[in-house]
């Protein structure tokens, strides 16, 4: 405890001393961790999206105009057997031009102007939840339904949700690379700013080493400013992102969760945030330890 | 307490710091190691301080063989050795108080025994009352008792000085080697490196002169 409380004051002593350096190596690592937070946040609340989709996602089964009462049994009953389906809707044509006007009323008028109903009537059937992963099965019965007499065509929400997630994999790895490729800058930075207060503390390095001081007090106060600077990079970060967020979310943020159809952004949550400060730290407890160890 | 042994130092391209020298100091003893400049004195204690290691030979103080100790064995032989140099080595961020207490507190003392134990040797330099100052605040002659409070802040077994009067007047220097009087008078073993064989004459204690890194005279 008195060892700690010894680096800890003595690194903040040399942060202060060195204090436009220690700034430019605070900026650089919160640059890093502020693109990490976005890239969480936007992920955060795109998730929203992806669970709700998820949730949502059903097999639609369109069907011909002339399908009979036989043929729309049989898929009941293929639905009912096939022990994928946790809920099955029936929409008939007048109900299908009806949710169309509800849902484009804008359109609504054009829709009036048509000799007949050009929606089909469909199956709408919701996949059980603890099997929407069991992609294998669920194309099956897509296969079979599509050969079923009085099938017009079938749509499966999972296969877009599918590739939308494909998309949003390769969106997190290139953000990965980015966050990397800034931490390592930020490494680089508390190490050349730790590399400096050992320079300006040569001669206390000296004495501590002539007076046989354990190599813990000799090294530890460059581990903890190292510390200390990731862990105040990760809080300006953090202020950062919160004020950025929140400036939009006062003007944009209705918009954009009826886009995202959440009842609200979200900011990252307190699991996230503990991973970020903890990030920053461990970044400039590398950085300092990196200075640390070559100091005999 | 110091036993060296036909110790010889080389350096690059075969020169030699010290040659064959072999010196015994008892424990409770005062030595000045005396010579010219580059006559091997500084060599000689930069071996003791366990900043280097002889070339050749065997140096054992207090029971250890410093070639042969591990980095940690090296940071426990150094808590027993105090050192003073010519230019101090004060630290110039921080007091005198903070100077002194800066040795306890690197090793560790509790934070009371710091203070009692740097109290009690600044007021034993005669310092007491210059605590808050900075060394550039302080004479030379302050300065180097700074520093002498420094090396006894520990408690050692020996102390290393080299060349503790070399900034000093004649007086001043007078009144530092009495603080090592006092201090070798308690029972630590003294080393002194001086070119100022004037300075020994008056102290009186045993001298070996150095010339070429070899043991010339024992006085």
């Amino acid at each position: 405890m008195r060892a700690l409380r010894y680096f800890v004051s003595e690194a903040a002593a040399s942060l202060w001393r060195g204090r436009g350096a220690a700034a430019l190596a605070v900026l650089t690592i919160a640059t890093g961790l502020f693109v990490l937070g976005f890239f969480l946040l936007v992920n955060t609340n795109l998730q929203q999206l992806i669970d709700r989709w998820s949730a949502s996602a059903e097999l639609s089964v369109y069907l011909n105009d002339g399908v009979t009462g036989e043929q729309l049994k049989d898929l009941d009953t293929l639905a009912e057997r096939s022990g994928l389906v946790a809920e099955r809707t029936y929409v008939s044509k007048a109900e299908a031009l009806e949710r169309f006007r509800s849902d484009f009323p804008d359109l609504a008028g054009a829709a009036g102007t048509l000799d007949s109903n050009p929606f089909p009537a469909s199956f709408e059937w919701r996949v059980k939840p603890d099997l929407r992963e069991a992609s294998g099965a669920i194309e099956g019965l897509v296969a079979a339904v599509r050969h079923m007499p009085g099938v017009a065509d079938v749509r499966y929400d999972r296969d877009w949700l599918a590739r939308l997630n494909v998309v949003i994999r390769g969106a997190r790895t290139a953000g990965v690379v980015v966050v990397v490729l800034l931490a390592l800058a930020a490494g680089l930075t508390v190490a050349n700013v730790v590399r400096l207060a050992a320079a300006a503390r040569r001669d206390e390095i000296e004495i501590m080493q002539l007076v046989g001081a354990p190599f813990a007090y000799v090294r530890g106060p460059f581990v903890a400013e190292g510390v200390l600077q990731g862990g105040i990079a990760a809080v300006v970060a953090l202020a950062g992102l919160a004020a950025a967020f929140f400036a939009f979310k006062a003007r944009y943020g209705a918009a954009a969760a009826q886009a995202l159809g959440a009842d609200a952004l979200v900011f990252l949550p307190p699991p996230l945030i503990a991973l970020i400060v903890a990030g920053g730290m461990a970044l400039g407890c590398v950085g300092g330890y990196a200075v640390a160890r070559r100091v005999r | 307490m110091i036993d060296a042994r036909h110790i010889s130092k080389i350096y690059g391209r075969g020169i030699y710091a010290l040659r064959d020298l072999s010196l015994q100091v008892d424990k409770g003893d005062f030595v000045f190691l005396t010579g010219p400049s580059g006559a091997g004195k500084s060599t000689f204690l930069k071996l003791l301080l366990r900043r280097d290691v002889p070339t050749e030979g065997r140096l054992v103080v207090g029971g250890r063989d410093l070639a042969s100790l591990t980095p940690r064995q090296v940071q426990a032989y150094r808590r027993s050795i105090g050192f003073v140099f010519q230019d101090f080595k004060l630290l110039p961020n921080k007091t005198v108080l903070e100077n002194v207490a800066f040795v306890p507190r690197v090793l560790g003392v509790a934070a009371s025994q710091q203070q009692r134990r740097t109290f009690q040797v600044l007021k034993w330099v005669g310092l007491q009352h210059r605590m808050s100052a900075y060394p550039i605040e302080l004479s030379g002659g302050e300065q180097q008792r700074v520093a002498i409070a420094r090396a006894i802040v520990n408690d050692p077994v020996v102390i290393l000085a080299d060349e503790p009067t070399g900034n000093l007047d004649p007086d001043l220097s007078l009144e530092i080697m009495n603080l090592f009087r006092e201090i070798n008078a308690r029972g630590t073993t003294v080393v002194v490196a001086t070119h100022d064989r004037e300075l020994i004459r008056r102290v009186g204690r045993r001298s070996v002169t150095l010339d070429h890194g070899r043991i010339v005279e024992v006085a």
